[in-house]
């Protein structure tokens, strides 16, 4: 895999509680050739899909009832190895800049607002896998001869 | 709250309660008219209490009845709900992202859509816009929902009208923009706040256009006219997100513009870190109104940034006569150079106001190394203990002094 990946064979978790929105980024996704794609409504399963799946992205709705998009991120911290470059795309309706600072210091890596333009989350969601499978094939790269699990 | 968590157990605890009141009243009826047949409910008191006895657990048994089959019903109904409004969510997505070519997308025209489809269709255009976006409003527009949102915001029924107003800024239709700015006249300011909003989500999508007759344009002269409040503004103007820039700047631009709207422009322009706008925001800072002035370095602290022509007026207003101005200047300083900073601060550290004193501490604190070297010189050896103390906290606060260190500062034991 770490050959020559594919961007399309990346593993996509999608977290948003509404039904609709799911859909909506499953369909986008699909369309543009993503065949591992999986979602959750419930943000309390994350962990557990998480450590099941081993997503490459997660595209993470930060406004969410009982546990949040930070709340989720602060869940993901211990999960995700400082070394890692594991990409979090938060979707959301609030542009403010606090918010944003905010979800950047607690692990996001790009933005897309709501409602969001199809081209431009295909086009964030390509760049975020581009630089993750970068960064995978520079620490392969980095093990040496052998030792490469 | 039981209703959403709590079903199963209710449901359960009812079915207990009364399934036992029910058998123990049955039993007593049973033993009644066993009694009555043996001579032993013979009188006419015994017949009117086995007739209530009787009746009780009869009604028990129907209320408990009823009770199972409206969960059982409701539950039904719920779960039928969720098929249709994922059945219908599937459809308008597929529509979206396909187009026309999606199967039945012109059959159905003109045939009144149900509630769950609308209500799916209004979800997905909170979360696409572009083409897709369009394509939904189109497939809206060929089933006539537009025209009747349009129609139902312009009744009489209060409710009706505000679900209406409310829905127009879900699907965000730019037909309807006219008669949503002509609501921000309506009597009522609930129908005005709701009419705000929805005005400026629709504004935020529509393709900026210049010219006096442009929706920018009739939006701006709207809320100057309309009885708006500053909170109702500012909600409308932060929805337009990347449209925003344009009409603040026009807003501040007015000469003639109201204390009340440019409180709210600048407010905006800080809330949406619009950094390009710094210089427009600084003509504010010597304005009449205390509000105005500390609004404007607010804005400016929120943006980070003092823009060189700013820098005299932020100094005057260090010395301002209104404290909250004060503080708001102190915070702004700390985006100074570092040497006007200091120099600019440190008097403010012996302020009259707590505020003050803090937000002078505060900045020179974030100026770095030489700044908490000036507060840490403050609080070890600054004349006036209100200074010390405030310097004390600071350090303390930012993790640059220990507790030990600051209760000897401080002379507490």
């Amino acid at each position: 895999m770490l050959g020559t990946p594919r961007l399309t064979d990346a593993r996509i978790l999608v977290v948003d509680d509404e039904r609709v929105n799911v859909v909506l980024l499953e369909r986008i996704l699909e369309q543009d050739g993503y065949r591992n794609v999986k979602s959750l409504t419930d943000p309390s399963g994350v962990p557990a899909l998480f450590d099941e799946f081993e997503p490459d992205l997660v595209l993470l709705d930060l406004h969410m009832p009982k546990l949040d998009g930070f709340a989720v991120m602060k869940l993901l911290e211990d999960r995700i190895s400082r070394d890692v470059f594991l990409p979090i795309l938060i979707l959301t309706a609030d542009i403010r800049p606090e918010i944003k600072r905010r979800a950047l210091s607690a692990g996001a890596k790009d933005f897309v607002t709501k409602p969001f333009d199809r081209t431009e989350v295909l086009l964030r969601i390509q760049n975020l896998l581009e630089t993750r499978f970068l960064h995978l094939r520079m620490r392969h790269d980095a093990v040496p001869e052998g030792q490469a699990t | 709250m039981w209703r959403r968590y709590g079903d199963a157990v209710y449901t359960l605890m009812t079915l207990a309660i009364f399934g036992f009141e029910t058998i123990a009243l049955g039993a007593l009826s049973l033993s009644f008219l066993l009694g009555r047949t043996t001579g032993i409910a013979s009188t006419p008191v015994e017949g009117i209490l086995l007739g209530i006895v009787i009746s009780t657990a009869s009604a028990l048994a129907l209320l408990g009845l009823y009770l199972l089959s409206y969960h059982f019903v409701s539950n039904l109904r719920d779960r039928w709900q969720a098929d249709q409004l994922d059945q219908w969510t599937e459809w308008w997505v597929g529509l979206a992202l396909t187009g026309p070519d999606q199967p039945g997308a012109h059959a159905s025209d003109r045939y009144r859509l149900p509630r769950v489809a609308v209500h799916s269709v209004l979800s997905l255009l909170e979360s696409v816009k572009g083409e897709e976006g369009d394509r939904l409003k189109e497939a809206l527009a060929g089933h006539g929902v537009d025209s009747w949102f349009m129609r139902r915001a312009r009744s009489g029924h209060l409710t009706a009208k505000l679900d209406a107003i409310e829905n127009l800024g879900k699907a965000r239709l730019p037909q309807a923009f006219d008669q949503l700015l002509g609501l921000l006249h309506h009597a009522k300011p609930v129908v005005r706040r709701m009419s705000a909003r929805a005005a400026g989500v629709t504004l935020a999508i529509m393709p900026p256009t210049e010219g006096p007759d442009s929706p920018h344009a009739r939006f701006i002269q709207a809320i100057k006219h309309a009885d708006l409040q500053p909170g109702v503004v500012q909600e409308s103007l932060l929805l337009l997100e990347t449209r925003a820039g344009p009409i603040l700047k026009e807003l501040l631009s007015d000469p003639e513009l109201s204390d009340s709207l440019r409180w709210v422009a600048l407010e905006t322009v800080g809330r949406l870190g619009l950094a390009d706008m710094a210089e427009l925001a600084t003509a504010s800072c010597d304005h009449p109104d205390p509000e105005i002035r500390a609004a404007t370095f607010r804005c400016l602290r929120r943006l980070g940034t003092v823009p060189e022509g700013a820098e005299a007026c932020l100094l005057e207003a260090l010395d301002d006569d209104v404290d909250f101005v004060r503080i708001q200047a102190a915070h702004a300083a700390a985006f100074l150079p570092a040497e006007t900073a200091l120099a600019a601060l440190e008097p403010h550290l012996q302020d009259d106001s707590w505020w003050v004193r803090r937000a002078a501490a505060g900045s020179l604190a974030r100026l770095g190394e030489i700044g908490v070297a000036t507060v840490r010189r403050a609080a070890e050896s600054h004349p006036d203990k209100a200074a010390r103390e405030m310097a004390v906290q600071i350090l303390l606060e930012a993790d640059e002094m220990s507790p030990a260190a600051a209760r000897l500062a401080t002379g507490v034991a």
